[in-house]
């Protein structure tokens, strides 16, 4: 199902020039001047130009989308908006005038603040204190009265339910966002960065966020919004910019841009096919899970997958698909049910035995649990798979180790100066195919694959895509455990659905739709949570969904 | 500058400085090079150095481990109180071993398993266990060991060379080889870089911390009997305050105190440099005081100094970049 | 008020329990032991190391620790003692300014250098411990404050009682250490500074990015910490009048034992003062009651404290990780059935802020 790929709205001309023209940007509908305006920004790097000579302005009222590959020099910009480096030239204008960001507390105190994937919060102290944390107020003593009414004012205008006096510490990762938000409100925001801040939401929680940034859009704050999902720009902005290599390529009102269109401008070329998922010959089963369950977690999971087959798993964010992952990778094992692996019942209690079966599990977080940053490709390559590496002696084999390390660096089609280079300094593409690489030297039968291709860029989403399918085709097994529907959809040939930790329903490739997938995921009721109240049903009625569609614009 | 240039010019300063150490050494005593000098240098500490090759896997594996000192002191104590109720030697010798053993152990189970604080746990052990070698000596001191073992440390063995000296020889090679060239090398220092990922590569975290643990228990506990076999005599306060040293030691190797970097090629260069410097303020007439008040500065050097260097550089590189802005 | 029952407020509260639950077994083993004289004589014990343990307190809460205090407390003692024999005129309240200032000075090498330098506090602290107790020992040659030289004034403070009633004598020693604990407590609630601390030691990162002084707030907790070193040093001198250059050694640990079984989280962020006092209250009480018990020698001590500290480290580990599971589960409008809903994302909790092991900054994620 290469939705993406659907009609396109209109062919888009114009963006091929080799040296586009940084002309201001078409000023907004009533012609008022840009709240933050960059102009002719660069700022190098050692080596890299991060960016050259790039211009972008922000309006009140309004939300202006930054698409860009990784390395586009997105992050870059954000850091100078928010003080973090100096630009090397250009002007920053605010309001009209000049000014220079030299600092993190210049760009607070100047009201631009911006919101990460990773919230920072105080999990000992309250939300209340978090919100007003960073505060460079006059006063000694605090008023504990004064804090707690005033966060519990602020959170009511952006109608977020949370109890002011409760350690943030029991927070979920979308209510730590809305605290986030809270507080730079609470410092009078004039401009309001977010950096992928859906990457780890639930169709649900993004349409609760996208909710907030629609009542900070009325409230007039200028929102400069960065997001790897298609669909999520083309539902909430208001224009579009794109960046490629560190330049400044386009920038249009919503109504005027196409995803195939974008997309192109981003990387520089058309991308065909965004799923490649050749349907494979399947063999016979290789897992068996029946009634899997984890007291807390999850419960009564049963699934086959076969060799070559792609099993999809969706759901939303609290569907406990990553534990399901876990338990077959024996990091958090599950205590009831059982496991047919290759025709034998198994128990599977550490990782050492999952990949002493052929059990691999790539995780969903490359930087804090999937690679040791500081070292090199060939040192995390080799690293679960070391015992094949080892001399008669009990030394460790460099050469055979090297060897490995290059090979997958031509399969995988990996941008490094060298094997020995440390994997922190790659970019996020990169790094996700060395963890790729990490766990095919293992030999897996069965490969379980946690949001493979988040946070990454387009041109490496699709070598993944096409990796995937491949090792489908060589008849190795696979699940694929990801949030974003139209992969899972695009790249499956069932798909399983979970709820809250709860089995709804398996999927054949053709009857599996985005509507009948997110019905399930969404069970039968309507969720209450702790933003607004959210109606389930006229979000399936619409089908309009954040991450509906990608041809997107269209209904139903 | 990758880890690998940092710690070169790391060890590269050491060489230096021991250089320079030694010259000043040479200066004030013209015997200073003989072989039976630079035994002598190092039998005075040998114990400690024993110990500063085991601490550095403990603290590359991203912990630290304070009760050596205690554990070393409990392993002389033992011997000197079951010698000095009549049991064998070789026997007590064998037991205070066991007992490095099991300290290592109790301290690795709560770290490895237990997931405490290493500083903590450690704390507790530094007191605990010196309580315990409190608790067999009191105040009393105890000596007149037999021969053999009072020659254990100093005996020549190969030509000159001591028991001690060989064994320190040999425990630095098997360090070397296991920490660089083994996978369990590899495996320490992935945990020290980060802990989950080594779980999730599907390495057993928590039994390489236990080894990791029970090594450092075992070598103190040798280390303490090979004391106690040179000093002829132990106290219930026998090696208290070696940790001061032992850490330094690996510390000024270059080893990162977060863990998961350093070699032990920094660490024996650290150890020849601070063995010097000891004895060239022994020559220069300084007090065991206030040597160890030099180590104590030492100590604190070996991280200051990075750093300034460090923040030195970016600082430089940030004024150059502006310049080229403007 | 769901404020009050926090699972910190519960392990105080067992503290107590704790503590009650020791003194009647005391009581039980000792004849006498209920009498108003083990109350002066553990109340002036416990007046001391209070006052060091509040102060280290303030740095454990940033994530950081004072090894050096023992050698501050042991070098102030002296450094006080050998004034006040040599000028006898010398207003009390100089001598108290000169014990402060002297543990403010130690203090600002150690901030500045843990704060400043970046150098992890156990390497600074470990080095200052040997630094500190090298410069006495080298100042002090040999010699020692005897009570004797020291002015009447002096000689009579440890026996000034603020209040008596009737058996029992409240020393004003003691209620120095209970203001100043009351103080440091209601600082770290009411002033900005209190809070930045927890904040510090919570989430070094965050807070740096959202600019809080950090720097200077670590560089002023160990000032603040110190300068409590040196005026315990001047309390210690009082209660013993004779200072050798090993007075005070392993006081450092004490304080340390004091804090952590009074609930204050190694890894930083959350604890409390009146937490350290109950600590330091049940420590000093197990160590001098233990002597008195009959049978066991007073060597046992160091031994059972190690114990006792390792208990506190690992109960704590368990038991609050089961509190805070079940408060986490009660039903809150955060979840359709108040189960924690963290699936796939970032899990900004334990694991990616908690070093494990790591002595002190910890790794930054």
């Amino acid at each position: 199902m290469t939705a993406r790929v659907a009609a396109l709205d209109s062919v888009w001309f114009g963006s091929m020039t080799t040296t586009p023209i940084p002309t201001p940007d078409p000023p907004s509908q009533t012609g008022a001047q840009p709240v933050l305006a960059m102009r002719g920004i660069s700022k190098r790097f050692d080596a890299t130009q991060a960016l050259s000579d790039v211009s972008l302005a922000l309006y009140r009222a309004e939300v202006h989308a930054l698409l860009g590959e990784n390395g586009a020099g997105k992050s870059t910009l954000i850091k100078i908006m928010t003080g973090i480096h100096p630009p090397d030239s250009g002007e920053i204008i605010l309001d009209g005038r000049q000014v220079q960001i030299a600092n993190a507390m210049a760009a607070q105190a100047l009201g631009i603040a911006a919101i990460y994937q990773e919230p920072m919060i105080f999990p000992d102290l309250d939300v209340a204190e978090n919100i007003f944390i960073g505060h460079a107020s006059r006063s000694v003593l605090m008023n504990w009265g004064k804090l707690h009414r005033e966060a519990e004012a602020i959170l009511q205008k952006i109608d977020v339910k949370l109890d002011v006096r409760m350690p943030a510490r029991g927070l979920t990762l979308a209510q730590q966002q809305a605290v986030e938000i809270a507080k730079a409100i609470s410092l009078n925001v004039r401009v309001l960065i977010m950096d992928e801040p859906t990457a780890s939401l639930s169709a649900h929680e993004v349409e609760q966020l996208f909710r907030l940034v629609d009542t900070l859009r009325k409230a007039g704050v200028a929102i400069l919004f960065i997001s790897h999902r298609m669909d999520e720009v083309f539902s909430i902005a208001d224009r579009v910019t794109v960046f490629r290599d560190g330049k400044w390529i386009s920038t249009k009102p919503r109504s005027q841009v196409t995803s195939d269109g974008a997309i192109r401008d981003m990387v520089g070329r058309t991308i065909e096919d965004f799923f490649a998922k050749t349907t494979a010959r399947q063999g016979d089963v290789l897992v068996s899970v029946r009634n899997l369950g984890r007291t807390g977690a999850f419960r009564g999971v049963s699934f086959d997958v076969h060799r070559g087959e792609v099993l999809g798993f969706a759901g939303l964010v609290g569907a406990r698909r990553t534990d399901v992952g876990l338990a077959l990778f024996g990091i958090e094992p599950a205590d009831s049910g059982e496991i047919i692996f290759d025709g034998a019942r198994v128990v599977i209690r550490t990782p050492e035995q999952a990949t002493g079966l052929g059990i691999a599990y790539v995780t969903e977080d490359r930087r804090q649990l999937g690679l040791s940053m500081p070292q090199s490709l060939t040192t995390n390559i080799t690293l679960p798979a070391m015992k094949r590496y080892v001399t008669p002696l009990g030394l460790v084999d460099s050469k055979r180790e090297a060897e490995t390390a290059e090979a997958f660096k031509t399969q995988l089609s990996i941008r490094t100066p060298s094997v020995q280079h440390p994997v922190g300094k790659l970019s996020g593409g990169n790094q996700q195919k060395v963890m790729l690489a990490k766990w095919l030297n293992t030999q897996p039968k069965l490969l379980i694959l946690d949001e493979p291709t988040r946070g990454i860029d387009v041109g490496a989403k699709a070598d993944v895509h096409h990796f995937i399918s491949d090792l489908a085709g060589q008849g190795m097994a696979i699940i694929l455990i990801s949030s974003d529907l139209p992969e899972v959809l695009g790249m499956s040939d069932r798909v399983l659905v979970m709820r809250e930790g709860v089995q709804m329903g398996i999927f054949n490739r053709d009857e599996a739709t985005q509507e009948r997938v997110m019905t399930a995921a969404m069970g039968q009721s309507a969720s209450t949570s702790a933003f607004a109240n959210a109606d389930a049903a006229s979000a399936i009625g619409t089908g309009a969904g954040p991450s509906t569609g990608a041809a997107a614009g269209r209904s139903g | 500058m990758t880890p690998q240039n940092l710690l070169r010019r790391w060890e590269t300063l050491l060489v230096v400085l021991l250089a320079v150490v030694v010259v000043i050494n040479v200066a004030q005593s013209p015997f200073y090079l003989r072989l039976d000098n630079i035994i002598n240098l190092f039998q005075l500490s040998i114990e400690k150095i024993i110990v500063a090759l085991v601490m550095t896997f403990v603290i590359t594996s991203g912990e630290i481990d304070l009760s050596v000192s205690a554990v070393m002191g409990l392993a002389a104590c033992i011997i000197a109180f079951l010698y000095s109720h009549g049991t064998n030697m070789a026997i007590a010798v064998v037991i205070a071993l066991l007992a490095g053993v099991a300290c290592g152990a109790f301290n690795g189970l709560w770290v490895a398993y237990g997931r405490l604080p290493a500083l903590a746990v450690t704390l507790a052990g530094l007191i605990g266990y010196r309580g315990i070698a409190r608790i067999l000596l009191e105040d009393k001191s105890i000596g007149q060991f037999p021969d053999w073992f009072n020659a254990l440390g100093q005996q020549p063995l190969v030509g000159p060379l001591p028991v001690a000296l060989i064994l320190f020889a040999i425990l630095l090679i098997c360090a070397i080889v296991i920490l660089q060239r083994t996978p369990f090398g590899r495996y320490i220092y992935v945990i020290g870089n980060n802990r989950e990922v080594a779980r999730y590569s599907g390495i057993d975290v928590r039994r390489m911390k236990l080894i990791v643990f029970i090594a450092s228990g075992t070598v103190a506990a040798l280390a303490g009997i090979l004391l106690a076999a040179r000093l002829g005599a132990v106290r219930g306060n026998t090696a208290e305050g070696f940790e001061l040293d032992i850490i330094t030691m690996v510390l000024l190797g270059g080893v990162s105190i977060f863990g998961g970097s350093g070699t032990l090629v920094g660490v024996a260069l650290s150890i020849l440099l601070i063995l010097n410097l000891r004895n060239g303020m022994s020559l220069a007439d300084i007090t065991g005081n206030t040597q160890t008040g030099v180590i104590g500065a030492l100590l604190i050097l070996s991280v200051l100094v990075p750093n300034l260097f460090g923040a030195f550089r970016d600082s430089r590189a940030k004024s150059r970049r502006a310049a080229r802005a403007t | 008020m769901r404020r009050l029952v926090r699972p910190d407020q519960i392990r105080v509260f067992s503290l107590v329990v704790l503590l009650v639950a020791f003194v009647l077994f005391f009581s039980a083993q000792i004849p006498g032991y209920l009498s108003g004289r083990t109350f002066v004589r553990i109340s002036t014990g416990v007046a001391i190391i209070a006052v060091v343990a509040v102060g280290q307190t303030l740095v454990v809460l940033t994530r950081n620790i004072d090894l050096s205090v023992g050698s501050v407390v042991g070098f102030t003692a002296w450094a006080v003692g050998m004034a006040l024999a040599s000028n006898k005129e010398m207003a009390a309240p100089l001598a108290v300014l000169l014990a402060i200032g002297i543990g403010v000075l130690s203090g600002v090498v150690n901030g500045l250098l843990v704060a400043y330098g970046r150098v992890p506090a156990i390497i600074v602290t470990l080095g200052t411990l040997a630094i500190y107790r090298t410069i006495l020992v080298g100042v002090a040659n040999a010699k020692t404050v005897t009570i004797d030289a020291l002015p009447e004034w002096m000689k009579a403070l440890p026996r000034a009682n603020l209040l008596t009633m009737g058996d029992l004598e409240v020393r004003a020693m003691v209620a120095l250490a209970v203001v100043i604990v009351a103080l440091f407590q209601l600082g770290l609630v009411y002033l900005r500074f209190g809070r930045r601390l927890y904040a510090i030691g919570s989430n070094p990162d965050a807070a740096r990015i959202a600019g809080l002084p950090a720097q200077r707030t670590v560089f002023l907790a160990y000032v603040l910490c110190d300068a409590l070193a040196g005026l315990a040093g001047f309390m210690f001198l009082a209660r013993f009048g004779t200072i050798t250059v090993v007075a005070a050694q392993g006081m450092e640990l004490q304080s340390v034992a004091a804090v952590v079984v009074g609930g204050v989280n190694m890894l930083g962020g959350s604890g409390s003062m009146v937490g350290t006092l109950i600590g330091a209250t049940l420590v000093e009480t197990i160590q001098q009651s233990l002597i008195r018990v009959p049978g066991l020698s007073e060597f046992w001590i160091d031994a059972l404290l190690g114990l006792l500290i390792l208990l506190a480290v690992a109960s704590d580990a368990i038991i609050l990780n089961r509190l805070r599971k079940a408060w986490l589960a009660r039903p809150t409008p955060s979840g359709p059935d108040g189960r924690d809903d963290r699936d796939t994302g970032a899990r900004v909790s334990d694991s990616a802020l908690s070093a494990s092991g790591a002595p002190a900054g910890g790794k930054s994620s």
